[in-house]
């Protein structure tokens, strides 16, 4: 366990990256929201979604692409193996994403309580998704997080295994992947179904179907991690 | 006993091209081995390859008797200091203070007492530093390290003469405090030869020489004088190299000399002159690659 919680110490060297940036973004995303919303007539609608709470989850999928770009070459020059850094930046993953997810929904709480900022701005709420308790809104931020540091880290690998040329292999594969699903769908009729399963399903019933993802993508990036060459 | 580093029948093969062909060594520490060989050798590959940078086609890699692959105890005990070593976006100490992280005998005393040697600013970005101030980091932390088996692949690139001898200084201080297991890559042979108790040379991919520096230093000697008192001489003796300029011939003689060689090779006034470590690889590798032995300068 020390030696994962040092591969987590070693990407947080780069402060600025993992610390500092992240939040700088979502706060200047926020402003940027809020002079919008200031400057739009608010209409009769008493909630305005403005979805800069996306920002997070891009960056920290940025954030798992860096996260094996130049440090992992020196990373496994100190001595680590290779499941050992894969672990320890996953460690890393789940902290951060633990911290982030207690932003949004202390931030989620300050927005209901304020009357969203004042304005009726909904930044921290995501209707259905990010919109129940504030266990559930922690809870799936967490997950939803962590899926995509996760997802950054085997995009990052796949980059350094098989360079531009895997890397839209690797995308094709996925978005054929998704069009074989939807030719299925179609062709046993089974869209109905499907929208049904989506609507029917609870916040905490999408929480585990994203933590079921996070985990065949932690499979993924680990099975790509084993054979990498620095 | 067993090896500190045992690789047995290791093959490396790329695409189209074979890097390491059917290597087996053995390296019993501690000791200080130079492995050496042209450019695109397969040094730095077997480097990798004992470091578990990369893999292995065929063969196996031992080292304190296990296999190093994705074995965090083995590779801990282990530091490879490479010329083209890629960092994040660390300043000098950060990296230090990292591999301070890893490495379970690091002496940060060290660490500091070698960066002011080396003149390497502390703060300053790693992407900002000049080449060779780059490979003195690389040395820094190599050194500092103490690990059981260092491995240094042709670690000072840039650097220069004052710098490299400082390298040696401190390579033979560390190896006489705390004797382990060094392999140095280099291209200059001379100037570590005296470093190097044991000699490695591959060449394509294939180990032609792996012997004990002493035995190799005095295994060939240059005769020159008249040509046909070295052809007298060199009667009957494996040669390496012949050179002729107007009367006076020069030639390679591998074997060692007994003292009746001396005193005839003295009557007959003819200047003996042992091959400097530089020079058998030099000839070594011009072997291995079949080149014509015989050179003759009218």
């Amino acid at each position: 366990m020390t030696t994962y919680i040092n591969v987590a110490r070693y990407h947080l060297v780069q402060r600025l990256n993992y610390l500092i940036l992240p939040w700088a973004i979502l706060a200047f995303v926020f402003v940027v929201d809020v002079v919008i919303l200031a400057l739009t007539p608010a209409g009769d609608s008493s909630h305005r979604y403005v979805g800069g709470l996306a920002s997070i989850f891009v960056i920290v999928f940025v954030l798992g692409l860096q996260s094996v770009a130049r440090s992992l070459p020196f990373g496994l020059a100190l001595g680590l193996s290779r499941r050992s850094y894969y672990l320890g930046t996953t460690l890393l993953a789940v902290a951060l994403s633990a911290v982030a997810g207690a932003v949004v929904t202390a931030g989620q709480a300050i927005e209901r309580g304020t009357g969203g900022w004042g304005m009726s701005m909904g930044f921290f709420r995501v209707p259905y998704i990010l919109d129940g308790s504030w266990y559930l809104t922690w809870l799936t931020s967490f997950v939803a997080l962590i899926l995509l540091f996760v997802y950054g880290i085997w995009f990052g690998l796949v980059y350094r295994r098989w360079n531009l040329a895997g890397l839209v292999v690797f995308i094709a594969a996925q978005i054929t992947v998704l069009l074989i699903a939807a030719l299925a769908t179609t062709w046993t009729h089974a869209w109905h179904d499907i929208g049904h399963f989506f609507t029917a399903l609870s916040a905490a019933g999408l929480t585990g179907l994203l933590a079921a993802l996070t985990a065949a993508l932690f499979a993924g990036g680990f099975s790509t991690m084993r054979r990498l060459t620095v | 006993m067993t090896p500190t580093i045992s690789v047995t029948g290791l093959t490396r093969r790329y695409r189209d091209q074979l890097a390491l062909d059917d290597v087996t060594v053995d390296i019993h520490g501690p000791c200080i081995t130079g492995l050496l060989g042209r450019n695109g050798a397969g040094k730095s590959t077997l480097m990798r390859i004992i470091a578990s940078q990369e893999f292995a086609s065929t063969g196996t890699v031992r080292v304190f008797g296990a296999s190093p692959v994705e074995n965090d105890a083995i590779l801990r005990r282990m530091v490879l200091v490479r010329e083209d070593q890629a960092f994040p976006d660390f300043k000098v100490c950060h990296a230090l203070r990292a591999a301070s992280w890893f490495y379970p005998n690091w002496s940060a005393e060290l660490a500091e007492t070698l960066l002011s040697d080396f003149d390497l600013p502390a703060n300053r970005m790693i992407k900002k530093l000049s080449r060779g101030m780059r490979s003195a980091l690389g040395i820094v932390i190599g050194l500092a390290a103490q690990a059981e088996i260092t491995l240094f692949d042709e670690p000072y690139a840039g650097l220069d003469a004052v710098a490299r001898q400082l390298f040696y200084d401190r390579l033979l201080a560390g190896y006489a405090e705390r004797p382990s297991t060094v392999i140095l890559s280099t291209h200059l042979i001379d100037e570590a030869a005296d470093l190097l108790e044991q000699v490695v040379m591959i060449d394509r991919g294939r180990i032609v020489l792996d012997a004990a520096a002493d035995d190799v230093r005095g295994s060939a000697t240059t005769v020159s004088g008249p040509i046909a008192a070295v052809e007298e001489f060199v009667a009957g003796r494996p040669t390496w190299d012949r050179r002729r300029m107007a009367s006076q011939e020069s030639v390679v003689v591998a074997g060692t000399f007994d003292n009746g060689d001396w005193s005839r090779a003295r009557e007959l006034h003819l200047n003996l002159e042992s091959l400097s470590l530089q020079q058998v690889m030099v000839h070594a590798a011009g072997q291995a690659s079949g080149r014509s032995k015989e050179t003759t300068n009218a």
